[in-house]
């Protein structure tokens, strides 16, 4: 079923979401009778935030409400670091200034148009990781793999761009949807950059691994949790983004010195890219002190609203003199995964990737909806994984438990009054096991599928008529 | 240690870590496990489900509820002198002479509320009016609220008490009697409280023009809601956040039993501690309490005397009847009165329902109790609490805690969940015929064959776009001033998704599952989840999917005859579309949708008929 391209395929998409945007505006807008004051979409915004994606959609990272905020201080002379109250994560961000539709809410004669500009800023940034997710697919389809790759890249925008978890995201503003498009951007240009391995010359291009490394840099600039990426980015920009994982070994096939030096160039490339980020945004503010909100915030958890992660409700629980030492555990929890995925998928970074991000999405300090909508969106790029998989059906039931429980609770939570905080936290939990399990699911495919393709896999469970390995229940 | 526990060290440590390769050994253990639930899967799905049914029909008996006790000890109910007297029942008579000789000139909802105001303003409350019109429907919706507000003598007035009166009783789900005394008890009612100074609250008096429409549009406006179709007038005086709120209803002309009504909008449920406390300082009062107005007993004459009269079989009938009201009033999510649109603004509110009857109470009783709860209530300093909004009223001082109502819904829910699951396994293996005899073997072989998930998936969604756009179709308001547009309608949901086999043709091999298992499991695991979470929100309403649902979709099955495959399609379809057909369930809940935002079309329309038109599928794909 492949009846358009992929480039038919993402606008189509596109024009579906502008449109029901629109239409979500429209039917949110008052009657023109009782129109207070003219608004840019921020209905929709409101909507959202208060209604099915309730403290899901957005974290306070990437609040729009905290964007305006900072935008509205920052072009009125004044600090938007000095508050201490809903800030927007990194000055870079500040940028948005250039855009009259966020900064100014006043009365415009072109409302429709900057309503529409509103909802292109928002869904422009989609567009961009569903067309980046089609190039890695692209990049990383061999020749050996079958004919199927026409039906994914028909497939990838459509579960990227119509995924509700991603709509959500973007239809509440979160600058997360900016962070997913910027991470994909830079593992597409990971997979085309330079190098000994890639077996498709027509896609190399010397300028992507400077292109990647600029983008990763601009999404831990954004927010630091990302940082754990960066390995197997460097992984992927020194080898190869195709499928290897039928045949595991050793990282390529450098000298131990050579893959040294490599890695370390990238690392100062990443490094001055990082720097000189952090010092336009220096420039921007005129002082150190966003460092501490914008890669502290994500370090240290100073707000514990609910969001769909772990560790807000663990850090309300607990008492005052534990938290450095949580704080520590909770961080190095995340970091631990980094090595232990990059050594066993070595043979293929991009899986190794993949898993992080899954990780990410599960574990990480301030999770949104659209996190989840990137690993969700990633498991299209690996479909020889799926016969391997074992649980898939029951990992996808947990996972729509939850995603209707999410905002169910939270409503019994916040707007009835008959929950309370426990509700909401337990759907979260039953999402970070819907995460956890298909984390486990993924690891285990990907080191199962070596095993049979080599015929190694011959445990020998029952003995007699059945070779082949049940995988699947 | 002695002889016994080593050998029990080394039993179990037999049997947890036996001889021989340990993941082999555990791979065996689980496989073991899983072919065991696997081979008893109908009688662990059958057992599921007559357990689950079996517990929806034992709710109402004695054994699964216990009686009330108050959550909340500041209320301290009925711990209060109560000063309503023969004097207020003179004014009620005396306002209630008023009211009558305005419904005899017929006079309009304007002068009503005019003459109504000019009362407040006399007993010196600044009182104003409100008009609010609905626009869109066939038949205009208009009128006009007044209310009136009494500023808190001890506190500002952060927060609020609504004693409220609708201009037109419940009785018989609003059919237009009159709710007369209601309106003069809370006139009367607004003169008295004026008079004390302990107050901790401002008390906002209500008279709501319409039954349900005035108070929708007094609160929306009240609550800064903008609603499309309804232009209502903004208030000028405002108070603080309201808490709880009485609503007094009182048709008759005496009384004999007060009712307690309480279901609110979307299934909502008011804090039981209000309820408990109201029926208590009744009771103490000397007013006999009952659920809804089931004064009278019920009719079970058609059942043998020694049946009929033992004591269990007689709380069981009562109580069921009772459980039957109310699921009737939370399923439908329309609520049950004028205190149903409170809660969704977070206001604990139900209606007293003065039983009409030849006596013995009347004003003096009714003050005395309203007095007494807005007392109860005014020493609250925190909201009522979160625990106590899950429960089912069996009775006045009777409930059924979520513990031991939940777990019948979730046992169906349970069972279909398995039955999806059992499916999924089985459109994945294929019993054949060896090719080559081997010796030993039965030359029967298992082999696997994929699954058309992506069909399947696009067949779900499409369902509930169609369910999408019927609903549009029904909500548009047009479809009430075409003629034939139900059946049209209805021809149409049932002509279109015939395609759909069309679009997917079966091509029989042996490697590809038949669409219609596949779909047949998302269909059961998709229904599963709904009734499970729908459960917490409106338990009612889960109760009556897990019954319309629950055995039918688990029987769902293609049929290899056209005929019979068309039949099974057809009744599939009247199960989850049929209520279109129904000419005043349908207006009312489109009118119920139109007005008070009640979800329950919507949800008809986007989930369940969807979920059973999946069913239909399945038996002719």
């Amino acid at each position: 079923m492949h009846w358009l391209s992929c480039r038919e395929t993402i606008t189509l998409c596109i024009v579906l979401r502008v449109l029901f945007a629109l239409g979500l505006d429209f039917y949110l807008s008052p009657p023109t009778s009782y129109a207070y004051s003219v608004d840019n979409g921020d209905k929709v915004v409101e909507f959202i935030n208060n209604g099915p994606g309730l403290l899901s959609a957005s974290s306070p990272l990437t609040l729009y409400a905290n964007l305006k905020e900072s935008l509205w201080l920052y072009q009125r002379g004044m600090d938007p670091y000095g508050s201490g109250i809903g800030q927007v994560g990194s000055p870079l961000y500040l940028a948005f200034s250039f855009f009259p539709t966020i900064a100014e809410s006043g009365p415009s004669k072109t409302q429709l148009l900057s309503k529409l500009f509103g909802i292109f800023l928002w869904t422009a940034p989609d567009a961009f990781s569903a067309w980046f997710l089609v190039r890695i697919w692209k990049a990383r389809a061999s020749t050996s793999t079958k004919s199927s790759s026409s039906s994914i890249t028909f497939v990838l925008p459509l579960i990227y761009l119509l995924s509700p978890y991603v709509i959500l995201s973007s239809l509440a503003r979160s600058t997360s949807v900016w962070e997913n498009a910027i991470l994909l951007g830079a593992i597409a240009w990971a997979c085309e950059s330079e190098s000994e391995f890639k077996t498709k010359p027509e896609l190399n291009n010397s300028n992507s691994k400077s292109k990647s490394l600029l983008f990763l840099a601009l999404r831990v600039h954004l927010s630091l949790d990302a940082l754990i990426l960066l390995p197997p980015l460097i992984l992927l920009l020194l080898g190869s983004p195709e499928s290897r994982l039928t045949e595991p070994g050793p990282f390529g096939l450098y000298l131990r010195s050579t893959i040294l030096r490599a890695a370390l160039n990238v690392l100062f490339e990443f490094m001055v890219y990082w720097t000189a980020l952090a010092l336009i945004s220096t420039l921007i503010v005129g002082h150190w002190r966003w460092m501490s909100t914008t890669w502290g915030t994500s370090l240290s958890l100073p707000s514990m609203t609910p969001n769909p992660g772990l560790w807000w409700y663990f850090f309300t629980e607990m008492f005052d003199h534990f938290r450095p030492f949580f704080l520590v555990v909770f961080n190095v929890h995340l970091l631990m995964y980094v090595a232990p995925i990059c050594i066993k998928f070595q043979h293929d970074p991009l899986y190794a990737l993949f898993i992080l991000v899954g990780i990410l999405a599960t574990f990480k300090s301030y999770p949104t909806l659209s996190d989840h909508g990137l690993f969700i969106a990633f498991w299209g790029i690996f479909p020889e994984v799926y016969p391997y998989l074992r649980h898939p059906f029951p990992t996808t039931l947990v996972l729509i438990h939850s995603a209707l429980l999410q905002p169910l609770f939270a409503h019994l939570w916040l707007s009835h009054g008959t929950g309370n905080a426990n509700f909401y936290y337990a759907s979260t939990l039953v999402g970070a096991c819907a995460g956890g399990m298909a984390i486990v699911d993924a690891v285990w495919a990907g080191l199962r599928i070596a095993l049979e393709k080599h015929g190694k896999g011959e445990l020998k469970l029952v003995e007699g008529e059945e070779r082949e390995i049940v995988t699947q229940q | 240690m002695d002889g016994q526990g080593l050998r029990l060290q080394a039993f179990l440590r037999r049997f947890f870590r036996p001889a021989g390769d340990p993941n082999l050994a555990r791979i065996n253990r689980r496989r073991t496990m899983f072919s065991f639930i696997a081979r008893r899967m109908t009688v662990l799905k059958l057992s599921l489900f007559i357990a689950g049914y079996v517990w929806i029909f034992s709710v109402p008996s004695s054994q699964l509820d216990r009686g009330v006790y108050f959550d909340e000890n500041a209320l301290q109910p009925g711990q209060v002198n109560t000063y309503w007297n023969w004097k207020e029942v003179h004014d009620a008579d005396h306002f209630l002479g008023e009211l009558e000789i305005l419904r005899d000139s017929n006079a309009t909802s304007e002068q009503r509320s005019q003459f109504i105001m000019s009362e407040f303003l006399r007993i010196g409350l600044p009182a104003s009016t409100q008009n609010y019109e609905f626009t869109g429907l066939p038949k205009g919706l208009n009128g006009t609220n007044v209310y009136a507000i009494l500023r808190s003598p001890r506190v500002s007035g952060a927060e609020a008490t609504i004693i409220s009166a609708s201009w037109i009783s419940r009785v018989n789900e609003g059919d237009g009697t009159l709710n007369l005394r209601g309106v003069a008890t809370v006139l009367a009612l607004s003169r008295f409280v004026k008079q004390y100074s302990l107050w901790a609250r401002d008390i906002i008096f209500i008279i709501g023009d319409g039954y349900m429409e005035g108070m929708q549009a007094w609160l929306s406006a009240y609550h800064g809601v903008t609603q499309s179709n309804l232009r209502a007038q903004r208030l000028e005086l405002t108070s603080g956040v309201v808490w709880t709120a009485l609503n007094i209803d009182y048709p008759g002309h005496s009384l004999s039993h007060l009712g307690i009504f309480h279901e609110g909008l979307n299934g909502r449920l008011p804090n039981q501690d209000l309820l408990n406390s109201f029926q208590h300082i009744s009771r103490r009062t000397g007013v006999p309490v009952v659920l809804y107005d089931h004064k009278d007993e019920l009719d079970l004459g058609w059942l043998p005397d020694n049946i009929r009269n033992h004591p269990e079989i007689k709380t069981y009938a009562a109580q069921a009847r009772n459980l039957w009201r109310h699921v009737r009033y939370q399923a439908s999510g329309r609520g049950s009165g004028v205190h149903g649109l409170f809660h969704q603004y977070r206001i604990d509110a139900f209606t007293i329902f003065a039983v009409p009857a030849a006596g013995p109470h009347g004003f003096h009783s009714l003050g005395r109790i309203i007095e007494s709860t807005l007392r109860t209530t005014n020493n609250l300093l925190e909201r009522l609490h979160a625990s106590f909004f899950f429960y089912l009223l069996t009775s006045y001082d009777r409930f059924v805690k979520i513990g031991n109502y939940l777990p019948s819904v979730i046992l169906i829910s349970v069972a279909m969940m398995f039955g999806g699951l059992q499916v999924w396994v089985d459109a994945a293996w294929m019993e054949r015929r060896h090719d080559k005899h081997e010796e030993g073997s039965t030359g029967m072989v298992w082999i696997r064959r994929r699954r058309p998930v992506l069909e399947a998936v696009s067949i779900v969604l499409g369902t509930h776009i169609l369910g999408a756009a019927c609903f549009f179709v029904l909500s548009h308001k047009w479809y009430q001033s075409l003629p034939f547009t139900s059946p049209l309608l209805w021809v149409a949901a049932y002509i279109l998704p015939l395609a759909v086999p069309r679009f997917f043709p079966q091509n029989i091999t042996d490697n590809v599952a038949p669409l219609s298992l596949v779909l047949k499991a998302f269909n059961l695991c998709l229904s599963s989840t709904v009734i499970s979470i729908i459960s917490v929100l409106n338990f009612s309403l889960a109760a009556c999917l897990a019954v319309a649902l629950g055995i039918p979709l688990s029987v769902a099955s293609s049929s290899s005859n056209g005929a019979m495959g068309m039949v099974r399609y057809t009744m599939y379809i009247v199960l989850g579309f049929g209520w279109l057909l129904l000419d005043e369930t349908r207006k009312q809940m489109i009118w119920d949708w139109d007005i008070l935002g009640v979800w329950l079309l919507p949800f008809l329309c986007v989930v369940y008929y969807p979920l059973s038109l999946q069913a239909a599928l399945v038996c002719i794909i």
